[in-house]
């Protein structure tokens, strides 16, 4: 009896976890479709499961209608100085925090979470007159300026806490044998810190990928914009347009997408 | 290996911070040098409506947002914590709308809450439901924002998720030893240990909140129909970039931040502490 009560219990859980998947991804599937479906066709009267036929010359056809590829180029130059950057400088912090006396560590974390829980909507403004005075405006510098501080203090959070678990006899050897701080970090910290490095990596990546009040603000011209103010352009268009939108959503979201199913375990599945 | 991380925090934080503080009470237009007007940018907010729109539309917003999306990734967190088959799938799932891009997530809502071809309409006129023209209809604007931005709920699901599983098993197994049932073990166990946990979601989601209704609303409604969806940060944006008003801007962003101050006492005063049991 209490072997059926509990494979009832398991049932009703996959049925209702399964019901709340479904919720969360459905918008996403119904996207895919609606990307596909013939341009300028009247809006459907009903959902559709499936476009008749599939359109796939809309991604083309995007790409045609707006300089996509080049916003496309601008978001990956972006990323590209950016990810590294941060990971070096929120490293380095991590590192340099988890070596230092207990004291002196706690004061500066700290400081971090305070730094985090500043408003971003207080910064537009001032950051708009630093960078103008540092002529930075309307070039990438300004969306990659961040970076220059580890983007997030929670990254350098993340940095230390890795750290924190290797015992320090490992880095007391390696300063017998010569190793100075940044050697110490480069060939005993490092190599350690493996899956803390990755998911930095990628939230740093989803972070400046999806900037999207950075380059409003600081952004002039159309050819440096990129994907996601790109994206604002497309607003405009009207309901017999949406299969086009859908698409250059779909654009912008799949690098995300196929980045998060990579690494899903580092979020969600190692708690 | 400190400095190049407090270096950029000083320039990109700690600096622009100052001069938000000190242009609050100064008139600039970007060209001309400030000039200290003491109180006169608060002044003149207090006399425009907008100011008051602005503010109470975020409120409500806030109000809203915060205890929905908490009790949701709460509930969540509950149910997806026990280790059971695939539950790695459905945690993925529902992390899963937290990393679209926003723009991407905004352009996406705008379709499905389009009034005559978005297929929430079409979903509710096929079962027979009223179907409100959300986005374009002033009464239903600002809810349809909230109940958008409740699916990125992944961050605070996470945290809750870590704090459910740093709970002792024995304390479950002692309770169940003494004939607790499940009610009285999330009253009495779950709930408690887990308050610090809560209480740091709720902060994030407070303060996130605040600026979080800037995109969403920029894209799907430009803080309309009627300014029913204009919030705090569209406001700041505008005065400042598209006006120029840079001194009225930044006194804009300190009442936004004395009221989130004030926000996050009230938290503190109705919590009684920061959510440790032990403290008084």
């Amino acid at each position: 009896m209490p072997m059926k009560r509990s494979l009832l219990r398991a049932g009703g859980f996959h049925a209702l976890a399964g019901a709340i998947t479904l919720l969360f991804c459905v918008p996403f599937v119904w996207v895919l479709v609606v990307s596909l479906r013939q341009p300028g066709l009247a809006p459907p009267q009903q959902i559709e499961w499936l476009p008749n036929p599939a359109a796939w010359s809309n991604y083309p056809t995007i790409f045609a209608m707006l300089p996509l590829g080049n916003y496309l180029l601008n978001s990956l130059s972006v990323v590209l100085i950016s990810v590294p950057l941060t990971r070096l400088v929120a490293a380095w912090a991590g590192y340099a925090l988890a070596r230092l006396p207990e004291r002196a560590a706690l004061i500066l974390i700290a400081l971090a979470v305070g730094l985090r829980m500043v408003p971003a909507t207080s910064l537009w403004l001032p950051r708009f007159l630093l960078f103008s005075q540092a002529s930075l405006i309307d070039t990438f510098g300004a969306l990659i300026a961040p970076a220059l501080m580890g983007t997030s203090p929670f990254y350098v959070l993340l940095f230390y806490w890795a750290f924190r678990r290797i015992p320090a006899e490992i880095f007391e050897s390696g300063r017998l044998d010569g190793a100075g701080a940044f050697g110490g970090w480069a060939r005993l910290g490092m190599p350690l810190v493996g899956p803390t490095a990755v998911t930095v990596a990628v939230l740093c990546f989803v972070h400046y990928w999806s900037d999207f009040i950075n380059p409003l603000l600081y952004l002039k011209s159309d050819h440096n914009y990129t994907l996601a103010v790109g994206l604002r352009m497309l607003q405009q268009l009207d309901p017999t347009g949406w299969p086009l939108l859908m698409a250059a959503a779909v654009v912008m979201i799949m690098p995300v997408l196929a980045l998060f199913v990579l690494v899903q375990k580092a979020f969600v599945g190692r708690i | 290996m400190l400095l190049p991380f407090l270096f950029g925090a000083a320039v990109l934080i700690i600096v622009p911070g100052g001069i938000t503080l000190s242009l609050a009470f100064a008139q600039y237009d970007g060209l001309a040098p400030p000039r200290w007007v003491g109180l006169h940018n608060f002044r003149s907010l207090f006399v425009d409506p907008l100011t008051f729109i602005a503010i109470s539309n975020t409120s409500l917003f806030v109000a809203l947002t915060v205890p929905l999306r908490v009790l949701a990734a709460l509930v969540l967190a509950l149910l997806l914590h026990r280790p059971a088959r695939g539950v790695g799938i459905y945690r993925a799932a529902v992390y899963l709308p937290t990393i679209i891009p926003g723009v991407a997530y905004a352009l996406i809502w705008l379709w499905v809450l389009n009034p005559v071809s978005g297929p929430l309409n079409l979903v509710l006129a096929a079962l027979g439901m009223p179907t409100p023209a959300w986005l374009a209809e002033s009464r239903t604007a600002l809810p349809a924002l909230v109940a958008a931005g409740l699916f990125q709920l992944g961050e605070s699901f996470v945290v809750l998720l870590a704090g459910l599983h740093a709970i002792p098993r024995d304390y479950y197994q002692a309770a169940l030893i003494d004939g607790a049932d499940r009610r009285q073990i999330l009253r009495t166990i779950t709930l408690p240990l887990l308050a610090p946990w809560l209480m740091l979601v709720v902060m994030r989601e407070l303060i996130v909140s605040v600026q979080s209704s800037f995109t969403p609303a920029l894209l799907m409604t430009g803080g309309g129909p009627y300014y029913a969806t204009l919030f705090l940060p569209q406001l700041i944006y505008e005065t400042a970039f598209d006006r120029f008003r840079f001194g009225d801007a930044a006194a804009l962003t300190l009442i936004t931040l004395l009221g989130l101050g004030l926000g996050l006492l009230l938290l503190h005063r109705a919590a009684g502490g920061w959510g440790y049991a032990d403290e008084t």
